[in-house]
């Protein structure tokens, strides 16, 4: 398992266009990953956890992934997240 | 009449059409053939996803990205794992599609609207919307097919679903009135983005009227009346042809230059609060950003914000605009503005205490990494910087030194940054205007700040009610003051913008013209309206009605006089 901390910079949070986006990422490893956030985990694979997470602008939030890709994952996932999500 | 939330503008006449909801119960079943059961529930998904692509894509040529995107986000609701995976894992468990559609949907509808979140609670509306289609898809239901309806119909259902706006037809529907739904929801945006009357949240109103009845409703006032009187409806009718004549007018001045009826050119731009703004002042067709003000980096946040954050946001607006101006004011705090994590002390007076140039000249090393990395966006587009609340030359000094020194910085590390960047400032105390001769010769441009400028010049807090009234920009001394900073800047040879409301006042703007303001910055979805208002105006004309205003003795007399000058 590996694992990073992270801010979520988008202005407007994780609201659907990057939830959507990111799910899609995410669902394209086989490895588990999840977004831990104020005492709760979150599948990233599912747009609809991503959103139903509420994850404000300037949150802190940790990315994990597990699996045998987890590597690439983490890499190329929190990469995403840092860019901004497409916003 | 009934009163409901206006949602979007205009007044709608016509005959009403309800839309009723369908009956949607169903008997819960068990399944035992489970894989036929799991087809029928795909077969409906699908004809959903492709109903709702159609839709999409014709929405988007017909009303933009924005709109589209709202029901392609419901194809990917419907195809997430937690969705359509979860429904048809109880069907692999015997419950048939209806219910396991009610139930996962159910589930998550409770989740979002239970949030204390606007965006939220707007998704779980998406959510019973793909719910109530996918359903009608199980149960065959085919939907009234609101495309088909006559011109002049008035819609009156209990929610307007983004499924159901899409099918609107622009000239048949002549207004839309609905039980729930708020100014921000996707019915209110999507009936904006066609410009059809729309009144929101009006309680029972389907229970309460008939097909065919005659509805008026009025969408900028938010009310609605059912078969109205005679001089009610010829009320309407002429109110109806007077906004469609003003709207028409306001149309026509998109696209074109800000020019006086004698042909002088002044700019208009327009004043925004993040990035993204940028995008809706250069929607509503302004012609740079004249007040970009920085604080949201700042408030939005739970610590100081680093050069590279800054840097992102600065350079964000700079690209949107393209090569248009795009003045940034530094941080301006204190005050009314607090932001926690600074810590700053409590003041007895904090609109006279340690606020904005005055905070950040003190505190030089949270200042200079707002400066640098404007300097770094100014590499990216015509950036320009404003300092506010100057009360001193000092104080335009003391920010052009650190400017320098940062120049110097980035050349020794190799970044690229606009040499010539401008240095300007806000012009909105008594004592800056006072000294506007002197500051011209500092700065490279003015803008005038009507708040605080009134507020200052008047001595007069506009939060006590006891003492509102003196709190007027057409206030003789605050006019006489405006003049005088106009006055100077021109004499200067530097432009001098306003970045106040009064920017976009139909009463101020003669005046403006006539002292010889070079640069107007309004709330973007007034830059129509502030550029036909000086289209109207000769500078002749303007001159002569500001020297009979400068003669009167009070404000009430100035804004008397104002209202009978100005051209509609």
């Amino acid at each position: 398992m590996v694992s990073k901390k992270m801010t979520i910079k988008n202005e407007q949070g994780m609201h659907m266009r990057p939830a959507s986006l990111l799910s899609q990422k995410a669902t394209a490893f086989t490895c588990s990953v999840k977004i831990n956030y104020s005492g709760n985990s979150y599948d990233c694979k599912s747009i609809m956890f991503l959103m139903a997470a509420c994850i404000k602008c300037g949150s802190d939030i940790e990315l994990v992934c597990d699996g045998p890709d987890e590597e690439k994952a983490l890499n190329d996932i929190s990469e995403f997240i840092e860019s901004g999500m497409g916003d | 009449m009934y009163k409901g939330i206006a949602a979007s503008r205009g007044i709608g006449i016509g005959s009403i059409c309800r839309i009723i909801e369908h009956d949607l119960t169903f008997e819960a079943r068990q399944i035992t053939d489970t894989a036929a059961e799991k087809q029928r529930f795909r077969e409906a998904v699908e004809a959903f996803v492709q109903e709702t692509t159609a839709m999409a894509a014709d929405i988007r040529k017909r009303i933009g990205p924005k709109e589209a995107e709202i029901l392609e986000g419901h194809i990917v609701m419907i195809m997430d794992p937690s969705m359509s995976g979860e429904m048809e894992k109880m069907i692999d468990a015997g419950q048939c599609a209806e219910t396991a559609l009610t139930a996962v949907c159910d589930m998550f509808y409770g989740m979002f609207s239970s949030m204390n979140d606007d965006m939220m609670r707007q998704r779980a509306s998406d959510i019973a919307d793909v719910k109530v289609s996918v359903l009608k898809k199980l149960l065959g239901i085919e939907d009234v097919d609101i495309s088909k309806v006559a011109p002049g119909t008035v819609l009156v259902c209990r929610d307007l679903t983004p499924s159901m706006t899409s099918q609107i037809v622009g000239g048949n529907v002549a207004g839309i009135i609905t039980e729930i739904g708020g100014k921000t929801s996707h019915s209110a945006i999507l009936a904006r983005a066609l410009e059809i009357p729309a009144v929101l949240s009006v309680p029972g109103i389907v229970d309460a009227v008939k097909d065919k009845d005659t509805a008026v409703i009025d969408g900028t006032e938010g009310e609605v009346y059912i078969n109205p009187e005679g001089d009610i409806l010829a009320r309407f009718v002429l109110k109806r042809e007077e906004f469609i004549r003003k709207q028409a007018e306001l149309n026509s001045f998109i696209g074109k230059e800000t020019l006086t009826a004698d042909g002088q050119k002044v700019e208009l731009f327009c004043n925004i609060g993040t990035p993204k703004d940028a995008r809706k002042a250069l929607e509503c067709d302004g012609e740079g950003i004249g007040l970009f003000r920085s604080e949201f980096l700042f408030m939005d946040n739970t610590r100081l914000p680093s050069e590279d954050e800054q840097y992102e946001a600065y350079r964000e607006a700079a690209q949107i605009m393209g090569g248009k101006t795009v003045i940034i004011r530094t941080l301006d705090i204190g005050g009314d503005k607090d932001i926690p994590y600074l810590k700053m002390q409590k003041e007895d007076n904090p609109f006279l205490g340690y606020r904005a140039v005055r905070y950040c000249l003190g505190n030089p090393d949270i200042y200079k990494t707002q400066l640098k990395a404007i300097l770094r966006a100014s590499a990216h587009g015509h950036v320009k910087i404003m300092i506010p609340l100057v009360t001193t030359v000092d104080e335009v000094r003391g920010v052009k030194s650190l400017v320098e020194e940062l120049k110097k910085e980035l050349d020794a590390e190799g970044k690229a940054y606009d040499k010539n960047i401008q240095v300007g400032c806000m012009i909105e105390t008594a004592s800056a205007s006072l000294i506007a001769d002197l500051l011209a010769k500092e700065a490279d441009f003015f803008s005038i700040g009507t708040n605080d400028l009134t507020q200052y010049t008047m001595s007069v807090d506009r939060g006590n009610p006891n003492v509102a009234y003196l709190y007027s920009a057409f206030q003789p001394a605050v006019l006489r003051s405006i003049k005088n900073i106009i006055e100077c800047a021109n004499k200067a040879h530097i432009p001098v913008g306003m970045c106040g409301e009064a920017a976009a006042d139909p009463l101020m703007i003669p005046l403006l013209m006539a002292f010889g303001l070079d640069e107007y910055s309004v709330n973007p979805v007034l830059v129509l309206t502030a550029r036909c208002i000086i289209s109207k105006w000769t500078r002749a004309e303007a001159c002569e009605l500001s020297d009979r205003i400068l003669a009167m003795d009070t404000e009430a007399e100035i804004v008397a006089a104002l209202k009978i000058a100005a051209k509609e």
